[in-house]
């Protein structure tokens, strides 16, 4: 069957594979190397066609070095460059990397904590534990956390990521082990990191900045899958925290530099794009190779970023309930990633830009705990609406290259949302389900639930697809927002 | 007359500018930025006046570079420009003087400037530009 509908994104021809996938063929535009999948049932694919989102998606096809199709996953938006949600793979050995592929929020990510406790035995308490995390966590774009750090300090953060803090008692061991890559990638090249980055980065550790970032108190409403579940140490009731950020200007200004470096050379390498902000360079040449090691750093920043926000949280936690205040990391994802991968006996990398990577049970990065589960998946809703824990699939590596989505994903303008309802009403909105608030009005019209793609419809489509499989459902009951 | 617009984007902001010829446009830019970079703000006066000096290698990358620094002094020296002389600027170098405001927290939303869809090009008035901002 043929889907056609005379819409901005839709002039080229798209073929539905199945309820959940349709493929627009690598014939649809001369300059595609390969196909392009877009993860939506009919009501996301309207919404995948009524912005440039397709054509961003093509152009990203173009790229030397893609390997099986392009994907959109069912939360992708229009974005720059690539759109947002959407995963591509390069060989190695003659494909690119590209800073845009990856955006300017290098390992945006997520992650879990979850209490000993449910919300029910501290409902009274819930106003004033989001007062004192919003106090604890410094939030707002630029707006410094406690640390400071001195150069041979931040050296160690982007060289070791979560794994320096464990020596200033800011992580465990357990951390670790729950968090992607275990908080530490081995590529990372501080030397290839800017003076200008690490002047942006060097006050931001433990701090969650503006946009759609957020920390969360929720309790776990719904369990689809109970074996799933007890794996995780999730149960109904329970009361969890999510953090949403990433490297803060340290990761901006590393993908400022090299966008700026792979804009200048891409001529002499032969390149040419059909958007300049796909800037890219063969990974395995010098820039190529300088833009992963200081991708890299700048990830280790962000995952000891989320780190230090937990033991924030923790302090918090433990101040108000005592030793039943515990948070246990459930695990820390990377949604903007460029990750060296094995797919099919070849070596590629895998470009996640507002895609979370699902590894499924047998996979063996999948961490040790998980083995036979899955990796966890943290999907966002919106404030007001409900976030998702899933889990990956061993299907999805043949899918998706092991991807699926980042969030419920954006649906109108900050313009637009802020025309359907002020900051104060969205407040109120949100105080009538019960739901604490910490945040700007301003913040808060911009990111209202209305902003935002149907979350439920969303995590439907991937479970669907098979992208990853639906654990439980998350109500939130507090937001700190940037 | 220089002017500055925003447009809509589904997760971005678009800075539309248009002046009579190529400082204006890299001066009024750089204000409407500085507009976004000053939202909830509480601005302090600084008497001082700084020099700024852009280097690139053509008139798209120049309005980037120029705009990301911005960004960074913003975040970095806790200033925003709100006058600004741009005393050269060919397609591949600016030199400006501007005097502005010291703020108590970097104040942007704005991660960076892109080259998505980025074209200076000739308008009725003279020029003009749409640049996509990651916020």
């Amino acid at each position: 069957m043929s889907e056609d509908t005379r819409k901005p994104g839709s002039q080229y021809p798209a073929q539905r594979l199945s309820p959940t996938c349709v493929e627009i063929p690598k014939s649809a535009r001369a300059d595609l190397r390969v196909p392009a999948r877009v993860w939506a049932d009919a009501e996301l694919w309207k919404k995948a066609v009524s912005d440039r989102t397709l054509e961003q998606l093509l152009n990203v096809a173009t790229l030397p070095g893609a390997c099986g199709c392009v994907h959109a996953m069912p939360d992708a938006h229009e974005g720059y460059g690539f759109p947002v949600g959407g995963v591509a793979a390069f060989r190695a050995k003659d494909g690119v990397i590209s800073p845009g592929g990856v955006g300017y929020d290098i390992n945006c990510g997520v992650r879990l904590l979850a209490a000993d406790v449910g919300v029910g035995e501290v409902k009274q308490r819930i106003e004033s534990l989001v007062h004192d995390l919003s106090r604890a966590i410094a939030s707002g774009t630029g707006r410094s956390g406690d640390l400071r750090l001195n150069v041979p300090e931040l050296e160690y953060v982007l060289a070791q990521g979560s794994r320096s803090l464990l020596e200033r008692g800011l992580a465990t061991q357990a951390d670790l082990e729950h968090t992607e890559a275990g908080g530490s990638l081995a590529a990372a090249d501080p030397d290839k990191v800017s003076h200008r980055a690490r002047e942006r980065g060097r006050g931001q550790l433990g701090s969650i900045g503006s946009g759609n970032h957020f920390v969360e108190v929720q309790r776990v409403e719904t369990v689809y899958d109970e074996d799933a579940a007890e794996a995780l140490g999730l149960w109904k009731g329970q009361l969890t925290i999510l953090i949403h950020t990433g490297s803060r200007g340290l990761g901006h200004q590393v993908c400022t530099d090299f966008v700026r470096i792979m804009d200048a050379v891409m001529a002499r390498h032969g390149i040419k794009l059909p958007d300049r902000e796909l800037a890219c360079a063969p990974f395995a040449s010098p820039e190529g190779k300088d833009y992963f090691g200081a991708m890299c750093a700048a990830a280790n920043f962000a995952f000891a970023n989320r780190q230090v926000i937990t033991h924030a949280a923790r302090q918090v936690f433990r101040r108000a309930l005592g030793d039943s205040g515990d948070l246990r990391l459930v695990y820390d994802v990377a949604h903007n990633m460029a990750k060296l991968e094995e797919h099919g006996g070849q070596k590629l990398l895998v470009h996640r830009k507002g895609a979370t990577r699902a590894f499924g049970p047998s996979h063996p990065e999948t961490p040790a705990a998980y083995r036979g589960v899955g990796q966890p998946v943290f999907i966002p809703g919106s404030m007001g609406t409900a976030s998702y824990v899933l889990v990956g699939t061993d299907e999805a590596f043949g899918l998706s290259f092991g991807s699926t989505c980042h969030g419920a994903g954006r649906a109108m303008s900050r313009t637009a949302a802020k025309k359907v309802k002020s900051g104060q009403e969205v407040r109120k909105d949100l105080e009538r389900q019960g739901i604490v608030v910490h945040g700007s009005p301003g913040e808060l019209a911009e990111e209202a639930p209305h902003a935002y793609k149907d979350v439920d419809r969303v995590v439907q489509v991937v479970h669907d697809a098979g992208l990853a499989r639906k654990v439980v459902r998350l109500r939130p009951v507090g937001v700190v927002k940037g | 007359m220089a002017w500055h617009r925003f447009l809509d984007h589904t997760s971005e902001i678009i800075l539309h500018v248009g002046a009579a010829d190529w400082p204006g446009l890299l001066a009024v830019a750089g204000k409407g930025l500085a507009e976004l970079l000053l939202r909830g703000a509480r601005p302090a006066p600084d008497p001082a006046e700084r020099v700024l000096e852009v280097v690139a290698h053509d008139r798209e990358s120049l309005l980037v570079d120029w705009l990301n620094e911005i960004v960074y002094l913003a975040e970095t020296a806790f200033w925003v420009p709100q006058e600004i002389l741009i005393e050269e600027a060919s397609d591949s170098r600016l030199r400006a003087r501007a005097r502005g405001v010291r703020v108590e927290t970097a104040p942007s939303l704005v991660k960076a400037a892109t080259f998505h869809g980025l074209q200076v090009r000739p308008s009725v008035e003279g020029l003009e530009a749409e640049v996509i901002l990651d916020v």
